[in-house]
């Protein structure tokens, strides 16, 4: 049987997922629209 | 080990040819997007002009049907690839900044509404999907894929099911073949059912959420109603997307034992690692607006980005749909998802309506 212990750690260094690097931007973005660093986003 | 072969390493990109070979994929979908934007508000005017009487259809649509005029007639260079498929980060960018346009109050009503119609359309569709798969004498695993993808959230629900229960590649390519054909397909025939049954906005939002697998194609289904039901689609979705962890360490637990997957030592981490968190980034902008954080111009700023967030989602969808290569994965997955999104397109449809009599959503 398989378990998660045994995988091996290939790679320890902490990477940000696609998800999480799509909320990073969002909020980035979020933030940097309510200081006023962007003005205004039309559609 | 003797069965190791060595292959040829390629190096490492750097971190900005990973970002270069993203531009032409990104532009394409800006254009398609863009060219979208253009040809709903110039055939619009076009028509008025000439006092002719044609149905409005929205910038999703075109970019859609750009997108798949493009995929299915000349295809998609390899070039564009790596751009096409940021179409997922956008969507979930756009839905973290969605979060802007619901307070706290909404969510809290809508969501613990949407959150027990998840609940049923899970359950159900799951028992379902399973007695059509093991029907149709599909691999248990294939089946499992299927039954995870139709009833929680599509492609990650597929991917995220496929790492948990050791399932073949073939099988994952075969269930996300179905559910993206399936939901291609959603896109134009639910707003079709929707103003027949002259749906509220609503209403059709949370059957769309509920019945849609993909999120951007669940997105895209109500963008294609209206802004309202596009954001009751995406927070019913969103529901659906959050309880994928559960769902995947409970078909984990059940193949473990039976040495066809991993043994899940730490339940906690597994559940945090398989949660979807831009349902999180959605609850803390959500939060922010709640409490003023931003004034209306800057939440209208926010409901805009997203909107072009969504925009290249959309162009996506198109993009990376293609029925020649999904005819190539065999006619029975399909056959199963067909039915089984067929029954649970009524079940939710029957269950939304009558949630709408009780909650009036």
């Amino acid at each position: 049987m398989i378990t998660e212990n045994t995988r091996p750690a290939a790679n320890s260094s902490p990477r940000l997922t696609l998800d999480e690097w799509a909320v990073l931007l969002a909020l980035a973005a979020a933030i940097l629209i309510r200081f006023g660093v962007i003005h205004r986003i039309p559609w | 080990m003797a069965d190791a072969i060595a292959l040829p390493q390629n190096p490492p990109l750097s971190i900005s040819s990973r970002f270069l070979r993203l531009l032409p994929g990104v532009a394409l979908l800006a254009v398609i997007g863009l060219a979208g934007k253009f040809l709903e508000k110039n055939i619009n005017l076009c028509a008025k002009s000439h006092h002719w009487i044609i149905p409005n259809i929205e910038y999703v649509l075109w970019a859609i049907l750009i997108g798949l005029a493009i995929s299915n007639t000349i295809g998609v260079a390899g070039i564009f690839k790596h751009g096409i498929a940021t179409c997922e980060f956008w969507l979930r960018a756009g839905i973290v900044l969605l979060g802007s346009r619901f307070l706290l109050g909404d969510l809290a009503k809508l969501g613990g509404v949407s959150l027990l119609l998840v609940f049923i359309e899970i359950s159900g569709s799951l028992v379902f999907m399973t007695f059509l798969g093991r029907l149709f004498g599909l691999r248990p695993k294939l089946t499992s894929l299927l039954a995870v993808g139709s009833a929680v959230c599509g492609v990650s629900a597929i991917i995220a099911a496929q790492g948990a229960i050791d399932a073949e590649d073939e099988d994952s390519s075969f269930a996300i073949a179905a559910i993206l054909a399936l939901g291609a397909i959603s896109l134009f025939v639910f707003p079709l059912i929707g103003h027949a049954l002259h749906l509220s906005d609503h209403a059709y939002g949370a059957w769309a959420g509920l019945a849609v697998d993909n999120t951007a194609e669940a997105t895209a289904a109500g963008a294609l109603y209206s802004d309202s039901a596009a954001k009751l689609a995406v927070l019913v979705k969103t529901t659906r997307n959050a309880l994928i962890g559960f769902v995947v360490l409970a078909y984990a637990i059940y193949y473990a034992p039976r040495g066809q997957a991993r043994v899940v030592a730490n339940k906690a981490a597994f559940l945090w690692q398989k949660f979807p968190k831009f349902v999180l980034g959605f609850l803390l902008v959500s939060i922010l607006a709640t409490v003023g954080f931003f004034t209306n111009d800057q939440n209208a700023s926010l409901a805009n980005l997203s909107r072009w967030a969504f925009l290249l989602t959309f162009a996506g969808v198109g993009l990376r749909t293609n029925f020649r290569e999904m005819r190539r994965q065999g006619l029975r997955p399909f056959v199963v998802g067909f039915v089984g999104e067929i029954a649970i397109a009524a079940f939710t449809l029957v269950l939304v309506i009558g949630a709408d009599q009780l909650f009036h959503l």
